[in-house]
């Protein structure tokens, strides 16, 4: 492998690597935001209906 | 309540831009403006990605430390859920900078790995706080894992220092610092180019470390909530 061929490898793995880790933290993310929506939401309604 | 979720939103919205902006800056400079090492090439391009991952990763350690020593003293959730989050994003940055290390070792060295002072510590750095982060997942009691992670938390950024002065205090393959050195400035040692191809990448990464970060610090908190809405609920 040449000296670019390196440099390729070194960036594109590392670039690679960051943006999976940074998809899978979105979808983390997401996943949270839509349970917690879902509990705050069910939390409202189970309290409206108490009153 | 959903306004200041919008303004929370924005504000990671243009953090994240601006970590872009300055990500792609950087990939261009490293790679079209700085000229190639005279002894090393452009294989030495890898520097651009190596120096500010091992920083990324040292700074992401001492919100570790601070966070961990934190909690310990004051018993906040907070400060645990920031060296929780710091953690793993310091265990990315580590595993990163030994795989760029390894790449460039190959070319420059001849091996894709090899038992140095600095590059042993480094992974026994990773080590730590791989372990940090399987300890958490290992007891059930979130106060306790809490207070056993900020334990090993503190004692791994220990580790640091010696990886500092590795190169100074055993014979390595590992080359003595470029940039931080005690007898000369930056500006004396490195072209002015490469000085600046190294900042910018240094300024992507941490702003990318940031956005990546307070992600991660929200994942952390949603979860508090969920958990304790659930607990309340008795689900």
């Amino acid at each position: 492998m040449g000296p670019w061929g390196y440099v390729s490898l070194a960036y594109g793995i590392v670039w690679g690597i960051i943006v999976v880790y940074w998809f899978l933290l979105k979808r983390r993310y997401r996943g949270a935001e839509t349970e917690l929506n879902r509990l705050r939401s069910s939390e409202a309604a189970a309290n409206h209906d108490k009153n | 309540m959903a306004q200041s979720t919008n303004a929370v939103k924005s504000r990671k919205g243009i953090l994240g831009g601006l970590a872009l902006t300055a990500v792609a800056a950087g990939l261009c400079w490293s790679l079209l403006v700085a000229p190639p090492d005279a002894y090393q090439g452009e294989v030495q391009r890898i520097m651009y990605l190596h120096l500010p991952s091992i920083l990324t990763a040292y700074l992401s350690y001492f919100l570790v430390f601070i966070g961990s020593g934190m909690y310990l003293w004051k018993r906040e959730d907070k400060d645990d859920l920031l060296a929780h989050a710091a953690a793993e994003l310091g265990v990315l940055f580590t595993a990163l900078t030994i795989i760029e290390g390894s790449i460039w070792g190959k070319p420059t060295w001849g091996v894709w790995w090899t038992w140095d002072a600095r590059l042993t510590l480094t992974a026994i750095l990773l080590l730590i706080y791989a372990g940090y982060l399987m300890l958490r997942s290992s007891i059930d009691d979130d106060q306790r894992a809490a207070s056993a992670a900020a334990i090993l938390g503190i004692i791994g950024f220990l580790d640091i220092p010696l990886i500092h002065m590795s190169v100074y205090w055993w014979r390595t393959l590992h080359q003595p610092p470029s940039i931080l050195r005690p007898d000369k400035a930056p500006w004396e040692n490195v072209h002015p180019a490469m000085l600046t191809a190294l900042a910018i990448s240094f300024v992507g990464f941490l702003l990318l470390y940031f956005y990546l970060l307070s992600l991660r610090y929200r994942v952390g908190e949603m979860r508090q909530e969920i958990k304790a809405l659930r607990l309340e609920r008795g689900v």
